[in-house]
């Protein structure tokens, strides 16, 4: 171990309390040296450990998906190099395309539609005295703390052509409209759609209600006074306020719908035909099914410079200080 | 800025060149194997008592129904045989496991018996990476030559690099005979006027199924079907095929033999019929059937569900516990050949590890499931055994009805295997394929060029090598 003078980053010099005795001329020097609280290079030794970590478990396997994504392999003989050619299928493969399609289709029910009507009934719960707020924030909230295969299960059930879906539609005569959702081409996506919208809802509001606590009341008194009505209010005060909120939810939630798997591999396997396929399910399904590990790495490694470029952008554009 | 590009791009560069360091996958992995001497000299079929306490690591792809109760059972036997041997049997569901068992069997201590699948999506992989054993010399001291048909063999043979199926060392033996046949109620066929001995030839099945469409109230299927996880369409589709196109062409096809072709009059005509049942409303609504997997609608069926069931002989026992003698079997009627034809084989191999430390004692393990003696354990659930020396026949209607279908395909050379055996990618392809075309999406047409441009692709790369 090193002395105890060389300190972490930012963090008060100990160095000057210990040293008092006996040391207070190196101590000074040593402030006198550097500003106080400027980081030191020893700094990156506290990092190492983490960042071995880091590279070992996360940015070692991501580098080595990248270098599969060159390659023709099947996962068990030698794999062939192959350039770029998994790159170019992946661009010029309809059904690949396809599935970056319902990708885009999932985020706005996933991202889109939570935020929104999060946005609109926290603001209106915030202000409004209701009894039972908590009780009903902690219920919405629920749908997060349940495994998403528990979530695909329970809600194939309810999707099911004689699911209660179906029974609760018949029963108010709206026979015609029922049907096996997940097993209709046009209905399937959608209808996965709605449990994003389900599990991420709970979140929206939560994290929006904590915003809306967290704006000084001054604020809407101010806007009040100035004649604004609740729509006013809502723009001028509450929407502003939230943009950290905002892009919190937006960021986890557009992730949740780039890279969510197992509720489509449990709930519909892709189909029927490929219409609810997206990128994870056909990086698993090359891998493991069609022996195409190539291919599949090639996937994964587009969605993930995907997500990295979505979530960059959501932060840009809404997680800017409205004071600069 | 062109500074901070800088600085971006020397660590990537650094990365891709770490990365490289990777090398070429899979270029450590072995595809040479110690065990495949094929002198029968030291193979040890019994005395396995003197091996003190060991353990057999077994995987079964039969994840339900009476498949499931018969390997339960007759893993019990053996363990009562040798009581020094305990087996540990896991069960997985097959369609899932046919897509883990790769990545098992190349892991540091993969089971010593383990289900495969017959073609090149499993098998040949397996094959090719060295995974499993030649089993030539075990087949030789247990007599397996004698016992199964030299077509049922045929299917768990490869050659060594997994290029050539369907000849070369034996990989594997199976349990039972596989074949997709007709299930019917027979309570509904009365009720219909329908008489399954009446039922000669494709025409006539068709025209019962008119009957039974007329004779069922309008929202239930005359064929109960489940295609979720995309094959029960397929399956059902080859009892319509066997009536347009050969069985031989259909393997020929499947083995990779020179001027196959799936493009041609008899498969689009029978996708076409396909089709048309669907538009008839044969097999009620696309988003029902799309809904449920082939064991679910097995279910449905032993319920009162739809009249008939096109399926595999695997779901009797189930159809046999839901309606008790109103279920009976029978192969579909023949076309203009007159030859019974339909997607069948052996049930899929069962393969020794080639990091088992125990291969005699494996293949003893396969002997008990798979030989003469297993038979009364298979016959009770409702199964064909694959060993044509079996001891025990059926005595039950259903049982009775789903030996006689198989033991009429044999006959007449009729079994066409599976189509998804002919790629790797083959039952993603025709899966969603015919999925499509079920729902209108896609002329039958279109099913035949995208199974045949996948065959090409794999057909290429196999001539390639």
């Amino acid at each position: 171990m090193t002395a105890p003078s060389s300190a972490g980053v930012g963090a008060p010099d100990p160095s000057v309390g210990a040293a008092r005795a006996d040391g207070r001329a190196i101590a000074e020097r040593r402030v006198r040296d550097r500003a106080p609280g400027e980081p030191r290079r020893v700094a990156y030794l506290y990092l190492l450990p983490a960042l071995l970590f880091y590279v070992i478990f996360a940015f070692g396997p991501l580098l080595y998906t990248a270098w599969l994504s060159f390659f023709d392999w099947n996962g068990l003989t030698v794999g062939e190099w192959a350039g770029l050619d998994n790159y170019r299928e992946v661009l010029s493969d309809e059904s690949i395309r396809s599935s970056f399609v319902h990708s885009l289709v999932l985020i706005f029910f996933y991202a889109i539609v939570p935020v929104l009507l999060g946005l609109v009934l926290a603001s209106v719960i915030a202000h409004a005295r209701v009894r039972g707020v908590t009780a009903f924030r902690a219920i919405l909230f629920l749908p997060q703390t349940i495994a998403t295969v528990v979530v695909a299960i329970a809600w194939t059930w309810i999707y099911a052509p004689n699911g209660p879906l179906n029974e609760a539609l018949d029963a108010v005569g709206l026979d015609s409209v029922s049907r096996g959702w997940l097993g209709d081409f046009t209905w399937a996506l959608p209808a996965l759609g709605l449990v994003g919208t389900w599990v991420m809802f709970g979140l929206a509001i939560v994290l929006f209600l904590a915003g809306i606590q967290k704006i000084p009341v001054t604020l809407y008194e101010a806007a009040r006074v100035d004649g604004a009505g609740r729509f006013r209010e809502f723009l001028a005060v509450t929407l502003p306020g939230l943009r950290g909120e905002l892009a919190v939810a937006l960021t986890i939630t557009t992730i949740f719908a780039l890279r969510t798997f197992d509720l489509i591999y449990v709930s519909t396997s892709g189909g029927p035909g490929t219409s609810t396929t997206v990128p994870s399910f056909l990086v698993y399904q090359n891998a493991f099914a069609n022996g195409r590990v190539g291919l599949a790495a090639c996937i994964a490694v587009v969605l993930t410079a995907l997500i990295f470029v979505v979530a960059f952008a959501i932060t840009k554009l809404v997680d800017r200080d409205p004071m600069q | 800025m062109r500074r901070g590009w800088l600085r971006a791009a020397l660590p990537l560069t650094l990365a891709i060149a770490i990365a490289a360091c990777g090398g070429t996958p899979g270029e450590d992995n072995p595809n040479t194997d110690e065990n495949s001497d094929t002198s029968s000299a030291e193979v040890k079929t019994d005395g396995f008592e003197s091996l003190g306490d060991v353990t057999l690591k077994v995987v079964s792809s039969e994840g339900s129904g009476g498949p499931r109760d018969a390997i339960k059972e007759l893993t019990k036997q053996f363990e009562a045989k040798y009581p020094n041997v305990t087996v540990d049997v896991q069960f997985r569901d097959f369609a899932s496991w046919i897509k883990q068992a790769r990545l098992v069997a190349a892991g540091d201590d993969p089971p010593d018996v383990f289900a495969g699948n017959q073609g090149y999506q499993l098998d040949g992989e397996l094959v090719k990476a060295g995974l499993i054993l030649p089993l030539d010399k075990y087949a030789d001291a247990y007599g397996w030559t004698d016992s199964f048909t030299p077509e049922t063999l045929q299917q768990f043979m490869w050659s060594e690099d997994g290029s050539t199926f369907g000849e070369g060392n034996l990989y594997g033996v199976a349990q039972t005979g596989q074949s997709v046949g007709v299930f019917a109620n027979k309570e509904k066929l009365d009720a219909a006027g329908v008489d399954p001995a009446n039922l000669k030839t494709f025409d006539d099945f068709q025209d019962a199924l008119a009957t039974l469409r007329d004779s069922l109230p309008a929202d239930e299927p005359v064929i109960a079907l489940g295609n979720k996880d995309q094959y029960g369409a397929i399956h059902l589709w080859g009892g319509i095929q066997g009536a347009y196109t050969p069985a031989q062409d259909v393997r020929d096809w499947i083995f990779h033999k020179e001027g196959a072709t799936f493009d041609t009059p008899g498969n689009l005509e029978s996708l076409q019929v396909l089709k048309q049942w669907a538009d008839d409303g044969y097999l009620g609504q696309g988003d029902s059937f799309n809904s449920r997997n082939d064991s679910d609608a097995a279910i449905a069926f032993g319920k009162g569900e739809g009249a008939l069931m096109i399926g595999g002989n695997w779901n009797a026992a189930t159809a046999r516990d839901g309606l008790g003698e109103n279920a009976i079997f029978f192969d579909m009627p023949p076309g203009e050949s007159g030859d019974a034809v339909a997607i069948g084989s052996a049930s899929v191999p069962i393969h020794i590890s080639s990091k088992s430390k125990q291969p005699d004692l494996a293949a003893a393990y396969i002997d008990f499931i798979t030989g003469p003696d297993a038979s009364q354990a298979l016959v009770d659930t409702a199964q064909v055994p694959a060993a044509t020396d079996a001891t025990a026949e059926p005595t039950d209607g259903l049982g009775k009805g789903v030996k006689a279908g198989w033991d009429l395909l044999v006959e007449d050379g009729g079994l066409t295997l599976y189509p998804d055996w002919s790629s790797p990618t083959m039952l993603t392809t025709m899966g969603q394929t015919f999925q499509e075309m079920l729902a209108g999406r896609i002329p039958p047409e279109e099913v035949v060029s995208k199974t045949q441009e996948d065959w090409e692709k794999y057909n290429a790369q196999l001539s390639e090598g």
